[in-house]
């Protein structure tokens, strides 16, 4: 079996396998850990605390504004630019219709490809570098935050360096990183792509209760 | 009134000599580790490992975090103070244990014991930092589990500890029990109030606390003022008048319960539909959530805050009160009456009632900084710079209103501000929104 | 501090070669030998040639078959630029370490306390335009060079989706070089501000030659050379590579060959001086990289090299207010600590 073979075969089906079946694992051992029943007296329901603390927490909290611009601008422009390069890429449409759904739907034009692309690579980049030059980032960074910031970026950079898909060689080393990311995100912290969530539903519905507006 | 300051310094002189006071907690290191991991064990579920779970270490708790945004200091960053508690879910609890082992390093005594000054000294779990969060991680609510943690494995503080422990033992807090109350009582009656105590049916049980009856005398004068005022059929108990809950503050659980549980049999006991919680902030969350919970059922009466007490008596048209001079103050909202339990708009109905102008600070209701000396911070003498640091930031907040005074509904936060004033010779007002009310109804005493 | 200087003599020395170099005159042939498919090759290239030719294409240029400007490019790219940027790009280098061997590394004692330099808005600006700089400098030279460079040591196979790569990584990262480079200028502008010591710095070669260390504020002379070189050569690198990158909208032709010898031109002389920039933060003078990665400077670093910044830190009382603000850090730890213990 080639290189290729691999890559583009059973690795594929590994990546995957773990990938699905760790971030279900992940969820179900978070929500098996079971919750507390509250028996104080509610001021007001927990589902609107929950709904408001999901949709809520998108924006910044009063006056926090000025003192996170950079989280804000940075954390946005990534976010957002990968949003639209994972789901709305021509190439990524293409691949899930091809080998994961069957269906396809509108991609990106070429030129909001590119400005998302430019997006989510100036935001990656600012807050990983806030990560090693804030002091408060470098204390409480692990090996792991690093790594996941590290993968990110390789996946983004080896999806566009075959951005001419005239290469072979260069589709494959995209796939194989984003292999790597796949089997890697249940076990790091990627994870709160889906567990952010569950937590401001929780923060949510706690203050909630309580009749405070998160 | 304005407080006594010469009393107010000898109170605080009092609070330096508590360190010596407090029983040793020895016991061997491997213990205090195990008693750690039981009350995280205990306390993990899935709300809190949602929390640990989500977090992604962008540093953004530490920007609201007023010991942080003073002092520039990483180590004051909110998650930062979970660590031990991170560590532990993700070791012994989380979804991948087994491989965490591998490469996560496991809680030792050193650990506890470094912990300390973060989760003790440097966080009055004002809950700011829970606020700010873009994943919504409850860190406050983690603090006070690490504190139960801490707690079990001995490493109190001493000033704070002794506390604990006098309660836990005598039921007393600085000393102060039945006999004192009806000392203070007694003086009220010799003013010409009537003061019902223990009387066994009474539909209002009133709470009282320590520094009402030492120091802020003035706050239980007006509460008997408005109760009777009102006509309202109430009681204060000699056996359970006690409204500070030092297990809570210290985060040793049996004492916390059975404080509550104090209230709460006595209350049963006469049949009280509402038991008010005096000007203490963390008095009302034990009650008022906490409570149930360690009594392990709802409980067959409501808990109220003075002020929200008075903000409904005032909002219903109940109460009326004479309005002085229009005069702008700021109202200070205590975070465990506030952020945590969510009462914003009846302390201010009762500063309009009262004919004030309430201006708001740069940041207030739900994002209100935290007065910097709340959580028992006061009763520890290694976190008087962080105190003062919470203070300095307080100040700007306040001087930015414009307002010459500042009303809040929170004994310990008036400490802190008091300490404040009397560091920096503080120009500014620093009220009670019940003092206020008191002085503005009228009794035996006369509208003071 | 001299090898600002150094850099600066090396560069000038080198181009006036570059410029010699294009004044020699080609060797001549006397007798005309007329070739056969001359005048097939006359009409491709379309000399002297009364009518454009026409075409269904629509596109720049699209009716000329062979561009001789181009030709003319390609030739003075691949013979001469390629080949002086090669000089010097190596020279650099070298001339870098043997100043090192010569002069060693600017020592540094500290004195334990600590002034604010950067704060964290003005690094991740500098590591940003860093990071980006880098990546496209490597990609850019791997463009540039790798015809001679990669192709014979891995061959074309190879090379091609390197080039590739390069190529579209390049091209993406581009537009990112001219946000880092407005937003450092935005915030760095006002510090760089040229003096009459900048003057007087630059001619005594930084100390090189006077001996003394030369007065500075913030920054010195070096540095602010640095800054301006970086602001006018960095601002013809974007626009010529933004040209570059959408070369359909581009006007003419010419304009586009102008545009690749700006951009050539400007990221060697960039990349160049980028050594020298590494060198005096890194391993040239002590104590310099620690601004740029914790915020913080050396008070004795600051007398050393920015005497005037150092003066106006103490006359403004920040070099004691930091100290005492770290002092309670201190002292705040270890009281906790032991207090903890009671």
């Amino acid at each position: 079996m080639t290189v290729a073979e691999l890559v583009d075969g059973p690795l594929w089906t590994v990546a995957l396998t773990v990938f699905v079946a760790g971030v279900a694992w992940r969820l179900l051992v978070l929500i098996a850990t079971g919750w507390k029943r509250d028996l104080s007296h509610p001021r007001s329901g927990s589902l609107g605390g929950a709904i408001r603390g999901v949709v809520g927490r998108f924006l910044p909290s009063q006056g926090m504004a000025g003192r996170l611009r950079l989280h804000l601008v940075a954390g946005y422009l990534f976010h957002l630019g990968l949003f639209a390069l994972l789901f709305f890429a021509a190439p990524h449409v293409d691949f899930y219709r091809d080998r994961l759904f069957g269906f396809d739907w509108t991609p990106l034009p070429h030129w909001a490809f590119i400005l998302a692309a430019e997006a989510a690579f100036l935001g990656l980049l600012m807050l990983w570098l806030n990560r090693v030059l804030n002091p408060v980032t470098r204390l409480i960074s692990e090996s792991g935050d690093h790594a996941a910031s590290v993968l990110t970026f390789l996946v983004m950079l080896t999806g566009c360096l075959a951005l001419a898909r005239s290469h072979e060689t260069l589709r494959l080393l995209h796939f194989f990183v984003v292999e790597l990311f796949m089997i890697y995100f249940p076990f790091s912290r990627l994870m709160h792509s889906f567990t952010f969530l569950l937590s401001r539903a929780a923060q949510g519905a706690h203050y909630g209760r309580r009749g405070v507006r998160v | 009134m304005p407080v006594d300051m010469n009393l107010f310094r000898g109170f605080v002189e009092q609070i330096r000599q508590l360190p010596a006071m407090a029983q040793p907690t020895d016991m061997p290191d491997p213990d205090r580790v195990r008693a750690a991991k039981a009350v995280f064990a205990d306390k993990l579920d899935a709300r809190l490992a949602s929390h640990l779970d989500a977090c992604v270490h962008c540093g953004v708790c530490a920007e609201a975090c007023h010991y942080y945004v003073q002092s520039g200091d990483p180590r004051y960053t909110p998650i930062h103070k979970l660590e031990p508690l991170m560590r532990y879910w993700r070791r012994e609890k989380g979804p991948f244990a087994w491989l965490q082992r591998l490469i996560t390093r496991d809680i030792s005594e050193q650990d506890l014991e470094d912990w300390q000054p973060l989760v003790y000294d440097s966080c009055t779990e004002c809950g700011r930092c829970s606020f700010a969060c873009p994943q919504g991680v409850d860190i406050a609510s983690m603090v006070g589990v690490m504190r139960q943690a801490l707690a079990k494995a001995g490493l109190i503080p001493a000033g704070l500890r002794a506390v604990e422990q006098e309660q836990g033992s005598r039921g007393t807090v600085f000393g102060v029990g039945g006999e004192q109350l009806m000392e203070a009582v007694e003086a009220l009656r010799a003013r010409g109030y009537e003061v019902p105590v223990d009387k066994e049916q009474a539909e209002v049980l009133v709470l009282s606390s320590t520094l009402d009856i030492l120091l802020f005398t003035d706050a239980l004068e007006s509460t008997v003022k408005v109760m009777n005022h009102l006509g309202v059929d109430w009681s204060i108990h000699t056996c359970a008048f006690e409204g500070a809950n030092f297990g809570m503050l210290s985060g040793y659980e049996e004492v916390q319960k059975a404080a509550s549980e104090r209230i709460i049999r006595e209350a049963i006991g006469c049949g009280a539909r509402v038991v008010i919680i005096p000007e203490c902030g963390h008095a009302y969350p034990a009650m008022r959530w906490d409570a149930a919970n360690e009594h392990g059922e709802p409980l067959p009466f409501d808990v109220m805050a003075i002020s929200e007490f008075l903000g409904r008596e005032v909002m219903a048209g109940r109460l009326k009160l004479k309005s002085g001079q229009r005069r702008p103050v700021t109202y200070h909202d205590p975070c465990k009456i506030g952020r945590h339990g969510g009462i914003f708009d009846e302390p201010r109905a009762v500063l309009e009632a009262l004919g004030l102008e309430v201006r708001e600070m740069p940041v207030h209701h739900e994002m209100n900084y935290c007065c910097g000396g709340g959580a028992g911070l006061f009763l520890i003498d290694s976190a008087k710079k962080n105190r003062d640091l919470g203070f300095d930031l307080k100040r700007e907040q306040v001087e930015a209103t414009g307002a010459s005074s500042l009303v809040t509904a929170c004994g310990s936060c008036r400490l802190n501000f008091l300490a404040g004033a009397d560091r920096v010779h503080w120009d500014r007002g620093i009220e009670s929104l019940v003092e206020l009310v008191g002085e503005a109804i009228d009794g035996p005493g006369g509208a003071s | 501090m001299n090898a600002y200087g150094l850099l600066w003599g090396l560069l000038l020395a080198l181009l006036s070669t570059a410029a010699q170099a294009q004044n020699d005159t080609p060797p001549q042939s006397g007798i005309w030998i007329p070739n056969p498919g001359a005048d097939l090759w006359k009409a491709v290239r379309q000399r002297g040639q009364p009518e454009p030719s026409t075409t269904q294409v629509q596109g720049l240029d699209s009716n000329q078959l062979i561009n001789v400007a181009g030709e003319k490019f390609r030739d003075w790219r691949r013979e001469r630029f390629i080949r002086y940027a090669a000089y010097l790009l190596a020279g650099v280098p070298v001339v870098i370490l043997l100043f090192h061997m010569l002069h060693g590394a600017m020592k540094l004692e500290p004195s334990g306390r600590k002034l604010l330099r950067f704060d964290l808005y003005d690094r991740v600006a500098h590591w940003l335009l860093a990071t980006v700089f880098l990546f496209l400098a490597f990609t850019g030279l791997l463009l540039l060079f790798g015809r001679f460079v990669i192709v014979p040591w891995l061959g074309l196979d190879a090379f091609s989706p390197i080039a590739s790569a390069s190529k579209e990584g390049h091209n993406l990262f581009g537009p990112l070089f001219l946000v880092a480079l407005l937003w450092v200028f935005l915030r760095f502008v006002a510090r760089n501000l040229p003096a009459w010591r900048d003057i007087v710095w630059l001619l005594k070669g930084g100390g090189a030659f006077g001996g003394k260390h030369p007065s500075a504020g913030f920054f010195n002379g070096g540095e602010k050379l640095w800054f301006w070189s970086l602001a006018v050569f960095g601002l013809l690198l974007s626009l010529s590579g933004l040209l570059l990158d959408f070369p359909s909208y581009a006007p003419s032709r010419e304009l586009l060959v102008l545009a690749l010898v700006v951009h050539g031109a400007a990221a060697v002389i960039l990349v160049a001086f980028s050594f020298g920039h590494i060198y005096m933060g890194t391993a040239g003078v002590e104590g310099t990289l620690e601004g740029m990665r914790d915020g913080t400077v050396d008070a004795n670093w600051a007398r050393q090299h920015h005497d005037q910044w150092y003066a106006e830190m103490v006359r403004e009382g920040r070099l004691e207010a930091l100290s005492e603000a770290q002092e309670n850090r201190a002292e705040t730890t270890t009281g906790q600590l032991e207090e903890g213990r009671t």
